[in-house]
């Protein structure tokens, strides 16, 4: 057997010896294999509930009785994003962003129902997931099992006792990494299962496979990290405080540092001003409401020509509808502006992000798993944007019928004429202008290409830790002038 | 190449800021057996250090089979076997299991016969064989020491107070152990306090004081070299 192997398995047999060791293991198997019993529950049964969920508010809508389309406007319609496959290893954003939509003529609602804040009381570990428990947990499971792999042997002198063995000292570390790494790859087990289950709930193979290698590359950062930090250290307790310390600062410091230089970076309007802002810039715009709102002079002016007619109650449409169609679209112009820069914010923070990622590999793997996942910031975005465009399509489709299924004057005097407000009803046949909205992950080929920068950047750190184990493995032999 | 397997030549070490052997000059023919007295911090730890290439000199030279450590250690590592002052194992293994692990380690094949073998040599007591070295005395530890040492089949060892902590009549074992392996053409170079077990197996005796090899003794033709004598001269340095 090749010496790398046999110091390999020395040290796992010495883990199964230690009672700290099988301690660690076991803990980190139960806190793994709980989040993810937990949030796969949790993540199934809000799948299960937003699509029954979605298939009523389709049919409610479908099956109210004939009356004007415009009341139909405001009844409105719920949109709800299904979590992705992957979403039970890393529900990412999903928990803390909105997963319901309300949607209705002449606003636009941002995404309620976010289940973190409901959950709140639920305590902190409720919130546990499987990305945390690896991106977080896991570290620190490796680090107990690991961080005395080359410190032993130096406090109790064995590495002279391996060294005069003839091993390599390249051999020794490379045993010690080995040896951490079967624990890794141990610990990946519950993910492989769970990323599994992902795939028969139709989640791409390349998608999949991918997210786990990046998990196992990520988990690799750490053991090489162990190892280096073990291989340079004299003392059991100098590696355990430095590796500490390294945890502390790479996964419990640098994000929120991260995150807030990300704000100011990019500061953005607090919710309220940039509301206030919308409302201000609406005001300006025409009530669509009201056809004789000045606004609407030169469209009707327009039609009138366009039609060769003098009066809008001789045009072949409902000028009411056709307001209310126009209005629609300048509104929904106006409200897209600042819902598009609100969101370039958001992206632009989010980018600082993405590049300060480089200063800490849980940040890389963060976004790499939230990516592959499809529950990052950008598939939020993209579910509020195809809410917007499903909520356009269905009030500008009623105001269509609006426009073409009544007369004018059966409009304006339904409130007064009985036979006019019979007349307005339409049928309910038309409320089928409502799409089926089915929230998908993004495509494979995007995620794979958003979240291989951060993967490079996982393989960046393990080669650093590599080249810096390595090194400190060979100036073990170097010899001590001290 | 030359027929000396161990050859230290005006070496001279560097510790912290001390000088700790100050040119340092003797040799050990294959087979025989060099032992280097010498009080507490005399640098005896120090030149078999050096010897195995954790200590580089500050000048001179130290060669193992005619090969400049400094510039091949492994090859000096293959060479020969160390025995650590303090008996370097694994407490969570048992006696088997340490002698098992290095021994695969350093590519020797040794048969489960062979090991028990090794281990009757050192007369290590058979129901501790398979016990935890935790659970074990200071010489017991030894006794493993000693016994892997042995087993590394190594043309030289370097063995640093081989019988500290061993009981009266396991340091005659070992000395006739010694003794046995010398006739079989091992080169060994010892370090240790104890004058008589020196004068009984060593062929050559160094006396350090200081960094620095203040006596050299040697056996007559067929004989031994006088323990009395060795005694005298170490007490001698002592007192200066
Ligand atoms: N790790 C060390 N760093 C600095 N000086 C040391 C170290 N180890 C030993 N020394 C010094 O080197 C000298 C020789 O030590 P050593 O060779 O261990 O002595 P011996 O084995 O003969 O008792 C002593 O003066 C000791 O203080
Ligand atoms: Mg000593």
């Amino acid at each position: 057997m090749k010496p790398a192997l046999i110091i390999a398995a020395g040290e796992w047999r010495f883990w199964l010896r230690s009672k700290l060791g099988v301690a660690a293991l076991i803990l980190g198997f139960v806190l793994i294999t709980t989040s993810l019993v937990a949030n796969s529950a949790r993540v199934g049964a809000e799948r299960a509930s937003r699509d029954s969920l979605q298939t009523a508010a389709e049919e409610t809508f479908r099956n109210q009785p004939d009356r004007h389309p415009h009341r139909m406007v405001h009844y409105g319609h719920y949109v709800f994003r299904a979590p992705a496959p992957l979403a039970v290893v890393d529900p990412g954003v999903d928990p803390y962003t909105g997963t319901v939509m309300f949607l209705e003529g002449h606003h636009q609602n941002s995404a309620t129902f976010a289940p973190a804040f409901s959950g709140a009381r639920a305590g902190a570990l409720a919130r546990l997931t499987p990305a945390m428990a690896y991106q977080l947990l896991v570290p620190l499971v490796l680090i107990v099992i690991g961080f005395a792999s080359m410190a032993r042997e130096r406090e109790g002198g064995t590495d002279r006792q391996l060294l005069t063995a003839g091993v390599a000292p390249h051999d020794i570390w490379l045993g010690k990494v080995i040896a951490l790494l079967g624990v890794s790859a141990a610990l990946l087990f519950p993910l492989v299962l769970a990323a599994s289950q992902a795939l028969f709930a139709g989640e791409s193979f390349v998608v999949t496979t991918t997210f786990i290698v990046g998990y196992a590359v990520y988990l690799t950062v750490w053991a090489l990290m162990i190892a280096a930090v073990s291989t340079s250290t004299r003392q059991l307790s100098t590696s355990l405080m430095a590796l500490m310390v390294l945890w502390l600062a790479l996964c419990l410091m640098v994000p929120p540092v991260v995150a807030s230089f990300a704000r100011m970076a990019s500061p953005m309007p607090s919710k309220i001003e940039a509301d206030l802002e919308v409302a201000v810039a609406l005001r300006e715009q025409g009530d669509g409401h009201n056809a004789n709102d000045p606004a609407f002079n030169r469209l009707r002016a327009n039609l009138l020509e366009q039609y060769g007619v003098h009066h809008v109650e001789d045009l072949p449409i409902n000028f009411r509808g056709v307001v209310a169609e126009a209005a629609e679209a300048d509104l929904t112009d106006t409200m897209n502006t600042f819902a598009e820069k609100k969101l370039a914010g958001e992206v632009a923070q989010a980018r600082v992000q993405h590049w300060l990622s480089l200063l800490s590999p849980q940040l890389a793997v963060r976004h790499f798993s939230m990516t592959l996942a499809s529950t990052d910031l950008a598939q939020h975005h993209r579910f509020t944007r195809e809410a917007e465009a499903a909520r356009f399509s269905f009030v500008q489709g009623l105001n269509r019928v609006h426009a073409e299924q009544m007369t004018y004057t059966d409009d304006i005097n339904r409130s007064r004429d009985k036979g006019a407000e019979q007349r307005t009803r339409v049928s309910a046949e038309n409320w089928r202008v409502l799409d089926e909205f089915r929230f998908a992950p993004a495509p494979a080929s995007d995620r794979l290409a958003g979240s291989s920068l951060f993967l490079l950047v996982l393989l960046l750190w393990a080669a650093g830790f590599a080249a810096l184990g390595r090194a400190r493995a060979l100036a073990l032999t170097e010899a001590a002038h001290a | 190449m030359s027929s000396m397997a161990i050859e230290a030549t005006d070496l001279c070490v560097e510790r912290g800021q001390a000088r700790v052997l100050s040119d340092v000059t003797f040799s050990v023919a294959k087979g025989d057996v060099f032992a280097l007295l010498g009080g507490n911090g005399a640098g005896k730890s120090t030149t078999l250090l050096t010897f195995l290439g954790f200590l580089a000199p500050a000048s001179g030279e130290a060669k193992v089979l005619g090969q400049d450590v400094q510039a091949d250690k492994k090859f000096v590592h293959q060479q020969s076997a160390y025995l650590p002052e303090a008996a370097n194992l694994y407490p969570h293994l048992t006696a088997r299991e340490n002698l098992d692990y290095f021994l695969a380690l350093a590519g020797v094949s040794q048969t489960p016969e062979d090991i028990e073998a090794a281990l009757d040599h050192v007369s290590l007591r058979e129901d501790a064989r398979g016990q935890r070295l935790e659970t074990y005395s200071k010489g017991m530890r030894q006794k493993v020491a000693i016994a892997l040492a042995i087993l590394r089949k190594a043309p030289i060892l370097f063995l640093d107070e081989p019988t500290s902590g061993l009981d009266p009549v396991a340091i005659d074992e070992f000395n006739a152990l010694i003794s046995k392996l010398a006739e079989s053409g091992t080169t060994v170079l010892m370090v240790t306090h104890d004058v008589y077990g020196a004068c009984q197996v060593a062929r050559r005796v160094g006396l350090l004081r200081r960094g620095q090899l203040v006596g050299l003794f040697e056996a007559p033709e067929g004989g031994r070299i006088s323990p009395d004598e060795v005694h005298q001269a170490f007490a001698k340095e002592h007192q200066q």
